[in-house]
């Protein structure tokens, strides 16, 4: 099989500020990592290749450090590496991401599966491995718990975690799957696999080296526009019941139960 | 020798001193200031009072008080201890510094910060790092230990291969004395041989010479980059061999931390972590900073390659802060999950020269076997301090594993003597080690430690009860 595994490089603090001119995040001086979410479908390509055979391409799109990620992803396990770099992709959205993306994937010639994550944790919208498929238009399952079958150059069975439990769905091949975390536990890089990465050699695809539309990259190709960045303010209201002394509990008590049942938040058949 | 008591008035005084909402005597509020992280059950005292000064002038007014009275004190910080040094076993009051939490200072131009003693570490360790600073002297119990107490046990952690402990990095701190008077110890000063250096004497002296109200830290720049090997042994020995190889190599790691398998199988259960470590005996956890990301890989590598060529299982990378907060989590909770697990134990805090740390594995085994009980060792294997855990069997009655508890100690700590080390490391002999020092301790040196408590605190009011007897003999 040939899997591709797309990630990205997010930065590694939770605590992202925002440039409130741009709306955009301030990535200066903040380390990156590989999304952590990404790191499930890591180990789901890794997981497929030691059960079934084949090869591993992971891929990434973002400014020319981001081989250290792919490079991360090569010492799990992935066997090949593709940096898409371009100053022509900045500031592109789900979109054009996953349009650029899925031209680079086109390039790398035949596969069997995509396996992405769920969703960056710096962007946060899970729109970019549906993207992917919609654009090369492959069977799509998203939020994948568990492959019960895989028939390499044929099909897979998938578990998706949705509301109600878990949906069952047969694939044929090619497809793209997002994975969840429950799929599996990503394993840490050993010694010998960053050794290997290391001296990997990553491919670099730019602009000039894709079939790429121009009105469709970058800022200026991506619909989404980021008008206003605020922070949502807490409004949690509450009430305070006070019991001074003993004799004021029962009092508090009742006061509280009234707070509660007038919310309807007390079990069913009220305070019966 | 007979302490005075804590009357009503002295009460009103204290509440003159401080103000009403500051001095607390129900025993609700009380129970918390009874313990620290050793055994309630074993080690556990209320105070008669809890006063929360605001500022180092309510702390002396509060000393004079006790002074005159004759009541002891007992200062304390988070309560984080691990030797019951913040436990007032004599009751009286109780000075918790835990409102004295603000910045004084932070003067970029001499790298330092100035806190208050109760000022959170995890929270100092934030604001220097918002300039770049780094506090290199920060134990391990990241989330909630003071400043004062790191300073009152000279607090090590998993950092002290290469940067030493929290006294290498005390520059100056404010005394309240014994007696109620204020100093200053040291200061912004590289060099100071003005006198005897008094900073030193009271950094580890468990709050029993006086109480640190502010302190003067030294910062360094924050390194640029950390990674760590998590690597797989199948043995402790063939962990615990590879220690001292590593240290001759010229590569100073930033801290080795060691754990066997019991301390490693009950930490990944207790996280529900998946590495592969079933068949492993035994494993270090490496890391290494530096300001030059490509030297700190070139390090972690040249580190990497030594353990596969003695043997390592498996050696595993680090590199990002999840990973790295991934592996040292498995560390980290060994205590907690303990804890959970076999809630009665005794954890320990020997030191070695670096050199006989593998000597000290077969030893824990053979004294677990002799009392019947589980001895899991885990801790700072680069600088000899080990957390070797004496875990009460649940099928063992309390009043054997008491006894038997002592016995074991006593025969560890003569060894872990034997082999020119010390019974505590980082975590002090408060109340918990104190019947213990004085078999490993040459007399000589008991009885100038004497000489100083008395010559410092004469009425006997400051921490009274914790590290040696003040009269000698039974």
């Amino acid at each position: 099989m040939h899997i591709v595994v797309p990630i990205k490089q997010v930065p590694e603090t939770s605590n992202v500020k925002m440039d409130p001119v741009t709306g955009t995040m301030i990535r200066a001086g903040v380390g990156t990592v590989v999304n952590p979410l990404d790191l499930f479908a890591i180990e789901t390509a890794v997981r497929l290749k030691e059960a079934h055979g084949g090869r591993i391409t992971t891929l990434t799109m973002g400014p020319r450090g981001a081989d250290k990620a792919l490079r991360e992803a090569m010492a799990m396990g992935c066997d090949d590496g593709v940096l898409v770099s371009d100053r022509a992709f900045a500031g592109s959205d789900s979109w054009a991401t996953s349009y650029t993306l899925s031209q680079a994937i086109r390039k790398l010639g035949e596969f069997d599966l995509i396996v992405a994550g769920e969703r960056a944790t710096d962007g946060d919208t899970g729109q970019v491995g549906p993207g992917i498929a919609a654009w090369l238009d492959l069977p799509l399952a998203t939020y994948v718990a568990a492959i019960p079958r895989v028939e390499p150059a044929r099909g897979l069975t998938v578990e998706r975690l949705v509301e109600e439990g878990y949906q069952v769905l047969d694939l044929p091949l090619p497809a793209l799957i997002t994975v969840v975390k429950e799929v599996a536990a990503p394993r840490l890089p050993t010694l010998r696999g960053k050794k290997r990465a290391k001296a990997a050699e990553i491919t670099l695809f730019t602009a000039a080296d894709l079939d790429l539309e121009p009105s469709y990259l970058g800022l200026k190709g991506s619909p989404t526009k980021v008008v206003k960045v605020a922070t949502p303010r807490v409004t949690r209201g509450g009430t305070l019941v006070r019991a001074p002394d003993e004799d004021a509990v029962a009092d508090a008590v009742e006061a509280l139960l009234a707070f509660l049942d007038a919310r309807d938040l007390l079990p069913t058949g009220g305070r019966a | 020798m007979t302490y005075g008591t804590v009357t009503p008035a002295v009460v009103a005084e204290l509440r003159a001193i401080v103000g009403g909402k500051s001095v607390w005597i129900d025993e609700e509020r009380l129970e918390a200031y009874t313990h620290d992280e050793t055994s309630s059950d074993e080690y556990a005292h209320a105070p008669d009072v809890v006063v929360l000064p605001t500022t180092t002038e309510h702390v002396a007014a509060i000393v004079k008080l006790a002074n005159r009275e004759r009541i002891p004190i007992t200062p304390r910080g988070a309560g984080s201890g691990l030797s019951g040094g913040a436990i007032p076993v004599f009751g009286g009051i109780l000075i918790s510094l835990e409102r004295m939490d603000k910045l004084v200072e932070l003067d970029l131009d001499n790298m330092t910060i100035t806190a208050q003693a109760g000022m959170v570490t995890n929270d100092l360790a934030h604001t220097v790092a918002e300039h770049g600073l780094f506090f290199a002297g920060y134990p391990m119990s990241v989330e909630t230990c003071q400043i004062g107490g790191n300073i009152a046990e000279n607090a090590g952690g998993g950092k002290a291969v290469k940067y030493g402990v929290t006294g290498r990095y005390v520059m100056g701190l404010e005394l309240v004395t014994p007696t109620g008077e204020v100093v200053w110890l040291g200061g912004k000063l590289a060099k100071d041989v003005s006198g005897y250096d008094l900073k030193q004497l009271v950094i580890g002296s468990e709050g029993t010479l006086g109480i640190v109200t502010q302190a003067i830290i030294k910062l360094t720049a924050y390194p640029k980059a950390a990674s760590d090997l998590l690597v797989l042994f199948d043995s402790p020995r063939a962990a615990i061999d590879l220690v001292p190889r590593m240290l001759r190599q010229g590569i100073v790691p930033t801290g080795i931390e060691f754990m066997d398998r019991l301390s490693f199988q009950t930490s990944c259960q207790y996280l529900n972590e998946t590495l592969p470590y079933q068949d492993a005996g035994a494993m270090l956890l490496i890391e290494v900073d530096g300001n030059d990301p490509a030297a700190v890989e070139a390090d972690l590598l040249a580190i990497g390659d030594l353990c596969e060529k003695h043997g390592a299982l498996e050696v595993y990378v680090a590199e990002d802060r999840n990973a790295v907060e991934r592996v040292w989590s498995v560390r980290r909770n060994i205590a907690e999950a303990f804890k959970v697990e076999r809630p009665v134990q005794s954890l320990e805090d020997i030191v070695v020269p670096v050199a006989s740390i593998p000597d000290v594995i077969p030893e824990l085994e053979r004294l677990g076997a002799a009392y019947g009980m589980q001895i899991p060792c885990y801790g700072h294997a680069g600088d000899g301090n080990l957390h070797a855990t004496l875990v009460k069997d649940p099928a063992m009655d309390h009043a054997t594993w008491l006894r038997n508890k002592d016995a074991c100690l006593r025969e560890l700590y003569r060894f872990v003597q034997g082999l020119g080390g010390k019974i505590s490391g980082e975590h002090g002999i408060g109340l918990k080690r104190k019947a213990y020092l004085g078999d490993v301790t040459n007399p000589v040196e008991i009885d100038l430690m004497r000489a100083i408590k008395r010559a410092w605190d004469p009425l006997n009011v400051m921490n009274p009860g914790k590290i040696f007897a003040l009269d000698a003999g039974p």
